[in-house]
Order: structure tokens, then sequence, then C-alpha cells
């Protein structure tokens, strides 16, 4: 096989990026539409519309200067430039991969999108401006989240060159499922979610005037300029995927040296890794409602306040982690940080239908974790008993059960609140960092070989769960509250204690479903004697 | 004298499942009769496990030993109490619509919260008293939520909420101590006390301390320790008062009963002084937050349920002085507790049925117009207080002297200090209603005798463990004291 020199390679990096994103774009619009019972464009659309704008004439708005014509072609020069400095292909630095940091990276894409702003303003176009300024307001945390990011994986790896910190993570495979590295990647994944313009920030390419952010801004561009923006914007997708994947998540698979077939390997790779985040986001975009604008704020926050919560944990948190990578292990604190950011949601959630359908898949989760615990030899054979068991009664008979109950009582389904959304998730932060912190200094006296990284994230769970009784003044919430609490300590239980007898565990669950019979019972007195389930109207006994 | 161990779990269980189908009549014969025979088995198991020794019964799953024999004491003696007075309680009542749905549900509920009380000091293992615990919780909640007038709904949600919540703080200490064990015991092994006292060299210290201070946390929601008390006024007030005297009475204790427990475990690895230290901390501020309340009562109820906070807060700091004479003075506490609230409540209920009204300022010279239930509710206040020929007095005494005996000066001064402060807003309250003049609206006349029995006889144990400690009861105390502080495997 030949050998491709350093600057074939680091050609090849922008290229393949510049060539792929589009295909990209097309891949999730079809994929998209097919979920949805549409037939779809083909996945070529986007390189047709690309094609079709290059070969039209440009039509400038009366104020326009030349800020408005540069804007187009320097913002994509800016976010070409990009794939020079992360490891798109190779897991060695390239020549120019050294020339910035990650955060020269995300300047450079942040200048790419400023000088759409200028664009818009130089517009004079009130559709434009709106759109610009939408987008600056709600991106206003975007830039903290990143630099937090950066700074939990520059903590782990002492560096923040993006080939660095891939090399680091390879040589070290367990930092991946760090509770603080993986809360990085939920942080930015809902990042990647804001910044290419996805449900639940935007609907992708409406030109619908109430959400329109990022289509406002380009509403006033044609023809060759409209084209390098839509290009550009496919590219700034695929570089966000790259670095999701390549330097966060999955490190894996890259070239490493410059023959020929490892390169064409990497790039088949990286279209598949794309491709697995697309589906991701497919699945997002199909199962959740666009939020309101105002409402926005509260997403950009969440994942704000969870970089914020990797970084103190990281820095405070236990030293429970499990000194090489098992995939029980991995699983385990996959699941702890599913459940608690679960817990997140619903916090989040103002519909008692969507709060239980969090629980239920949280439950799904537990039991999954109880399966891989027997499967791992912890705990034996009981372990699958238990697993079925959990999935029956917390993952199909609780949640439809109490659905059922609620419907019948023809409850209001929406959740009142004593406190905004933003607030309370800055409290399940503060709650989840005083776990971590509170179980820093403990010797736990444990098997070494349990999953221990995940504990402090279960005790985290179970505070939220707090909070989610305590915020949400409202009997079903507060009952779904009791039932992730208890979901917590389950995994936690798992973790720790995958040994506790069979016969106690059953009793355990039984005397939770007898709680939440009882919890039902009084959930129908409150319904049909005060005729509310709002529980903050419960307020004649005091002092 | 394995019989009497799966009997005395038998009994509320039948009790429940006949009175909970058949009618009031027969149900309300059936409930008196299998609490006095539950009270009669207490007292026989009691005498058994006298001596140190330890009973075992169903493959080890149930054991009882001197230290939950007190425990399963005061359940028997209030569960006796309460069912002779709940008969009175409901007479009158009868010809009311929908009172025969309703007496089945109090029948069946009734016995099996008692049932569930029983269950706690013997359950041989700590999942197994983790799930006992939450049973009362559930089973209770629906007994305040009964009557389903608006304050009865509001304090069950509140109850079953908070309890609920506190109880799974429990569990995951259950889960730490579980977790610590596994070095020594191996995985997969079911938590036994003894199993996890003989293991004691094996346990991690910091998950024991981390174990217990959960413990306290998430079981002191259920004994009242302040500030997780904030459900305990409003559930004592709203549920109809035998379920009261039930829930301040042995309730409370059940759950203190498991905090002991978890004690037990702290003390046999090294970690005394500091559980005695964890102890002492949230008897005081309970101390002080509950008498500084029961000053400012109008509810004679709410009044009440502040004064046990109070005295469950004297009982963790007598555990917590460490002292022999404090520790037995607090185990004895919780029956003379025990039996001197459930009078009180019982009296509270038998005037509020002649009332009609939970105000203290609703209620005049109630020495006149309830001839019996009257006195006996000022009688009870003033042994709640303390005063000499109740055995509160006793108890408590023990405590402070045992107190001043371990040199926590500062905790028997404020002991003192508090004690006094409550004694005056219990008798002020009590005493204004008592002893007024009465204002001519209410007539004459005790409700029904029944009320005044179960009444009796609590006031007679109040007195007679005033008057004399029996050889057999403080043999019993002394042994208890023994194993809390140094646990047999």
């Amino acid at each position: 096989m030949p050998i491709l020199p350093d600057w074939t390679v680091q050609v090849l990096q922008v290229l393949t990026t510049l060539v792929a994103a589009p295909l990209v774009s097309g891949v999730i619009a079809r994929a998209e539409a097919i979920v949805q019972q549409r037939r779809g464009p083909s996945v070529l659309q986007p390189y047709r519309d690309i094609a079709k704008l290059l070969h039209k004439e440009t039509v400038l708005p009366g104020p326009a200067g030349p800020v408005f014509r540069a804007a187009p072609y320097v913002s994509f020069a800016a976010y070409a430039t990009v794939p020079l400095l992360i490891p798109v292909l190779t897991s060695y630095g390239l020549p120019l991969g050294y020339m910035g940091d990650v955060l020269a990276g995300g300047l450079i894409l942040g200048l790419g999108s400023f000088v759409v702003s200028l664009a818009a303003i130089d517009s004079g176009s009130p559709y434009a401006q709106l759109g610009s300024s939408r987008l600056r307001t709600f991106g206003a945390l975007n830039e903290p989240t990143v630099i937090f990011v950066v700074f939990v994986v520059a903590l782990t790896t002492h560096t923040d060159l993006p080939y660095v910190l891939g090399d680091t993570l390879r040589s070290s495979a367990v930092e991946v499922v760090r509770p603080s590295h993986l809360l990085v990647v939920a942080a930015f994944f809902m990042l990647v979610l804001t910044e290419t313009g996805r449900i639940p920030v935007q609907n992708h390419g409406s030109t619908l005037e109430f959400g329109m952010i990022e289509e406002g801004r380009v509403l006033e561009h044609s023809g060759p300029g409209l084209a390098f923006l839509r290009w550009g914007s496919a590219v700034k997708q695929l570089v966000l995927f790259t670095l999701f994947a390549n330097v966060l998540v999955v490190p894996w698979g890259l070239a490493s040296t410059g023959a020929l077939d490892a390169v064409v390997l990497a790039i088949v790779l990286l279209l598949a890794k794309a491709a697995a985040i697309g589906a991701a986001i497919v699945v997002i975009e199909s199962s959740f409602a666009k939020l309101r604008l105002y409402k926005i704020p509260e997403f950009t926050v969440a994942s704000f306040l969870l970089a914020i919560l990797a970084v103190v944990i990281f820095l405070f948190g236990p030293d429970f982690g499990d000194a090489r990578l098992t995939v029980f292990g991995a699983f385990a604190t996959v699941t702890a940080v599913v459940v608690l950011l679960l817990e997140y949601g619903m916090l989040r959630s103002q519909d008692v239908w969507e709060q239980l359908r969090l629980y239920a898949l949280g439950s799904a989760a537990v039991a999954a974790l109880a399966f891989a615990t027997a499967a791992a030899g912890h705990g034996g054979s009981e372990l699958f008993v238990l697993g079925a068991v959990t999935i029956a009664l917390k993952a199909l008979v609780f949640p439809l059960g109490v659905r059922f109950v609620l419907r019948k009582l023809e409850v209001e389904a929406r959740v009142p609140t004593t406190i905004g959304v933003p607030s309370s998730i800055l409290l399940a932060v503060v709650l989840s960092a005083f776990a971590f912190v509170a179980l820093s200094g403990v010797h736990l006296g444990v098997e070494p070989a349990l999953p221990l990284s995940a504990l402090p994230v279960a005790v985290a769970g179970v505070l939220v769960a707090f909070l989610l009784t305590v915020v949400r003044p409202y009997a079903p919430s507060q009952l779904v509250g009791f039932l992730v609490l208890e979901n917590a300590v389950s995994v936690g239980s798992l973790v720790i204690a995958p040994g506790l007898p069979l016969i106690l565990a059953l009793l355990l669950l039984f005397d939770v479903l007898i709680g939440v019979l009882v919890f039902v019972v009084l959930v129908q007195y409150l319904a049909v004697e005060r005729t509310v389930v709002r529980t903050d109207a419960l307020d004649r006994l005091t002092g | 004298m394995d019989w009497a161990l799966i009997a005395v779990v038998a009994v509320p269980v039948a009790a429940a499942a006949v009175s909970a189908v058949s009618g009031w009549r027969v149900g309300r014969a059936v409930t008196l009769a299998c609490a006095l025979i539950t009270l009669a088995l207490a007292l026989v198991l009691a005498l058994a496990v006298d001596g140190g020794r330890t009973l075992h019964a169903a493959h080890g799953w149930m054991r009882l030993d001197s230290l939950g024999a007190v425990f399963l004491i005061a359940t028997g003696l209030l569960y006796a109490a309460t069912a002779a007075f709940s008969i009175g309680y409901f007479a009158g009542h009868e010809a009311e619509h929908g009172f025969r749905g309703y007496a089945r549900q109090y029948c069946g509920l009734f016995n099996l919260f008692a049932w569930s009380m029983v269950l706690v000091p013997i359950a041989a293992d700590f999942g197994t008293l983790w799930v006992a615990v939450e049973l009362t919780t559930i089973i209770s909640a629906l007994m305040v939520a009964i009557d389903r007038t608006d304050g009865a709904l509001e304090a069950s949600w509140k109850y079953v909420l908070i309890a609920s919540c506190g109880l799974g703080i429990a569990l995951l200490a259950v889960v730490f101590l579980y977790a610590t064990g596994t070095t020594a015991l191996g995985a997969a092994y079911v938590p036994r006390f003894e199993r996890l006292f003989a293991a004691a060299g094996g346990l991690s210290d910091d998950t024991v301390r981390l174990a217990f201070v959960l413990a306290i946390v998430g079981f002191g929601t259920k004994v009242g320790f302040v500030p997780l008390h904030t459900w305990l006024p409003d559930a004592h007030s709203e549920a109809p008062a035998p379920v009261s005297a039930l829930l301040s009475g042995s309730l409370l204790a059940a759950a203190l009963y498991a905090i002991l427990r978890f004690f037990q475990v702290a003390v046999i690895t090294g970690n005394r002084a500091f559980a005695e230290h964890v102890l002492i901390v949230f008897g005081v501020v309970s101390l002080v937050a509950a008498s500084l309340f029961v000053l400012r009562q109008s509810n004679f109820k709410r009044l009440l349920a502040y004064s046990s906070i109070e005295h469950m807060a004297i009982v963790a700091l007598g555990v917590g002085f460490g002292a022999p004479l404090a520790v037995g003075g607090a185990l004895l506490h919780v029956i003379t507790h025990a039996s001197a609230k459930g009078l009180a409540f019982l009296g509270a209920g038998s005037l509020l049925r002649r009332y009609d009204t939970k105000e203290v300022d609703g209620v005049t010279g109630a020495a006149t117009v309830a001839p019996f239930s009257g006195p006996m509710f000022l009688a009870a206040a003033l042994a709640l207080s303390g005063l000499p020929l109740s055995g509160v007095f006793r108890s408590e005494f023990q405590i402070v002297s045992g107190g001043f005996a371990s040199r926590d000066y500062v905790g028997a001064a404020l002991l003192i200090v508090f004690v006094n402060l409550a004694f005056f807003g219990v008798v002020w309250h009590a005493g204004r209603m008592v002893l007024s003049a009465e204002d001519g609206s209410t007539e004459r006349g005790e409700t029904s005798w029944w009320m005044v029995a179960g009444m009796a006889g609590c006031l007679l144990v109040v007195v007679a463990l005033g008057l004399h400690l029996p050889g057999g009861l403080e043999q019993l105390l002394a042994d208890a004291t023994h194993r809390l502080h140094a646990p047999m495997p």
C-alpha cells in the first residue's frame, strides 16, 4: 500500500469534510422523512441545491455593502479551516494540526457565525436581524459551555490540543466512561443540537417566522453566496460531529499511519460515525416538539450547567474510578448517568405523561443494568429474575397504571411549578455535585471489581428525586418523584450490592408496589374530594 | 417459644382478615380479642427473652431479643388500649350513612397497622426491617386519610410523601451497610443483625458511619427529628384519636428502634462515640424546637404531637448520653411514653367526641363535663410532663442522672430546661381545658365506657411503672441496655 505524505492527508482531511458534509445533511433529511412516513428528498439533494444556487445570479438588498457580499465566503473559509486542526482522519498530528487548540477551533467556528450576523445587520432586513439577535441571545451560553467542556477534557489530559485529547482517551479508554466525561458528552451533544439548529431548539430548515433563527439570518442571501452559506452550515455540522465522535466519544478507527487503506478506512468510519450521530438526531427530532422560543434558554442553560457539574465532580468527586475499562463497568456508569439525566428531563418537563414516559425509560435502563450485572457474573442468575420483575412492574405496570388512573380521573396533565426550570436545574446540579463531594472521602470497603464510579451518580439521583417532589407541587409528579427515587436507589444497590438476596429485593419491590397503590388511592381521594391534585393547595395545616 | 413469635405476627393478620369482611359488631370484638392476645403474647415473649436469650423462628427470618421486646411491649400495650377505645370512639355513629364500609375499612387497616408495627421488632435482618417500617408508613397513611376531610387528605399526603422519601434514604443506608459486609460475608448474604455483628472486624468504618447518618436522617424522618418532622403534627392531629395514639406511642418508637439497630452496628465497629454524638445533636435540636412549638399551640392534638417529638428527642438523648443508667431510662421511656401519650391522645379523642373541636379554647370545664375523661386527660398531661408518680418521671430521671454520670452536662442541662418549658406548655393548656368553668353548652357525661376503659388501662400502666418497676422489666431493660452496648453476634 502506498504511504500518503502528510500534506496529502492534510488536504484530504479538508476535502473529505467539504465533500461529505452535504451528504450527511441529505442522509439525515431522508432518514427523518422515512421515520415520519414521508418519502423525502434524495440524499443527494443538498448537492443539487448547491449546484443550482451556484448558477443563479445574486440579488442584493438595497442597503447591502461589502460586508454582506463577503460574509458567505468568509464564513465558508472559516468552517473549512477547522478540519485542519482536528483529527478528522488521522490519530497522529498533521503538520498544520498544531496551529491551534480546541479553543482556537471554537473561535474560528464562532467567527464563521459572527460574520453572517454582521451581514444580517448590513442587509437591513428585519427578518435577518431578528434571526441574528435570537441566535446571539439564545447562543450566549454556548461558548461558556464549550469552555467548560474543554476544561474537563483538558483536566483529564493536561492539554487542549485535539490530537492529544484523542490520544489520551485512546490510551486509557476508561476515561470515556467516567461520570464527568459522560456529562461532558451529554452537554456537548446538547450543544451540537443547538449549533446545528435541530429540535428542540429550531425546526431545521423551517421558514416559519415565529421560530425561525438560522433560516432568518440568511433570508436575504441568494445565488452563489447562499450556496456557500448552505454548504458552510453543512460543513459546520460535520465538523461538530467529528469533534463529538473523534475527540470525545469514540476516538478509535482513525488512521495511525499515512497508509492508503488506513486512510480510506478512516473515511468510511467517519461517515459511519456521522451516520450514527445522525440517527440519534433523527430519533430526537421525531420524538420531541420544538421548544417555544422563550423556553430555548432552558435548554442551553441545562447544557451549560451539565458542563459545570462535570467540572465540579471531576475536581471534587470521589476517586472510585475503575482501574481499567470493562464492558460491565462502562454499562453501569452509563446507566447511572442516563437515569440521572432522565431525572433532569423530568424536572424540565411540564407534562405528566412525559414524566411517566421518562420514568418508564429509566426503569428499563435499571432492568438492563440488572441483566448486565448478572451477565458480568456479579450477583448470580437471581438478577435475571429481578430484571424481569423490574421491567414488568416499573417499566410497564406502574407507568401504565398511573396513566390509566390519571386519565380516568381527568386530572389536568400540566405540571405546575414553584420555581422555574432553569432554577430547578441549577438546584439539581448543586445537589448532584453535593453527592459527589460528600462521597469523596469515603472508603467504602467493598469489592473493588464493582463499578463504584456509578455510585455517586446514583446518590445524586436520589437527591434530585427529592427535588422533583419538592419543586413540583403536583401530586402525580410527586408520585413519579417517589418512583424515580426508588429507581436511583436500585441503581446504587445494583452497583455496590449486586448480591442482595432475591427474596429481599422482591420484598422491597413489593413494598414499593403497595406504596404506589396507596399513593394512587390518595391521588384519587384528592381528585375526588378536593377536585385538584395540586399540592400547593394543601396549605391549611401549619404551625 | 417459637410458636409465640409466629403467633404474635399471625394474630393481627387474622384479626385484619376477619374484621375486613365482617360487620362492625363482629369486627370490633375480634379486634379487641386479638389485641389482648397480642399483648399477652408480647408479655410472654418478653419474659422468654429475659436473661439474654434470643428467639428465632421461620428459618431465622424472625428473631426477638430483649431490645426488640421493649418495643414489642409498647406496641402490644397501645394496640390493646386503642382497640378497646375504638369501640367507644365510634359508639353512636353506627347508624350513620356509609358506616358499614367505613367500619370494615377502619378495622381492617387498624389491625394491619398494628401487625406492621409488631413486625418491626421481630424482623431479623436489615432488609426486612426496612420493609416493615415502610409498611407501617403506607398502611398508616391510609388510616390518616380515612375520614377523607380536607385536613385528613392534606395530612396524609404530606405524611406518605415525606416519610417515603425519608425511607428512601434509609434504604440507601441499608444498601451501604450490606455492601460493606460483602468483604467479610461474601457477595450474597442475608444481612441478619447477628451476622453483621459477627463480621464487625471486616466492615469499613467510613461506610458504617455513612450508613448510620443516612439511617438517622431516613428513619429519623419517621421518628420526627427536627427538621424532618413537618409531617408529624399534621398526621397526628388529623387521624382518628386511636390511630393518633398508635402513631405517637408505637410508630415513632418503631422507627427509633430501626435507628438503634444501626447504632448497634456502629457500636460494635468502634464508632460508638460518633453515633452517640449524632444522636445527641439530633436530640437537642428536636427537643428545643418541639418544646417551643408546644408553648404556642392552640390545637390540643397538635400540642400532643409536638410533645411526641419532644419525647422522642429525650429517648435519643438518653441513648446518646451512653451511661447504662441513661440508656436503660431511654428504653423504659419508650414504654412509659407509649402509655402516657396513648392516654393523652385517647383523652383528647374522648374530649373531641364531647366538644367536637380540637381547639384548646373550645374545651371548657372538662372535669365536670366528662367526669372521667377530663381528669384522666389532665393526669396524662401531668404524667407526660414528668411529674412524680408517673412512669415518665422515673425514666426521665434516669436519663438526666445518666447524663450527669456520663458528664454530658450541657446535654443534661438543656434537657432539664426544655423539658420544663414543655411542662409549662402542656400543663397550662391542659389545665385550662380541664379545670376552667364549664360554659354549659356541652351536655355532661361520658360518651362511652369503652373509651374510659381504654384510657384507664393506659393510666394504670403509667402509674404502676411510676410506683414500682417490676423485677422482670428491670431485668429486661438492663439486658437490652447491655445488648445495645455490646451487641452479641
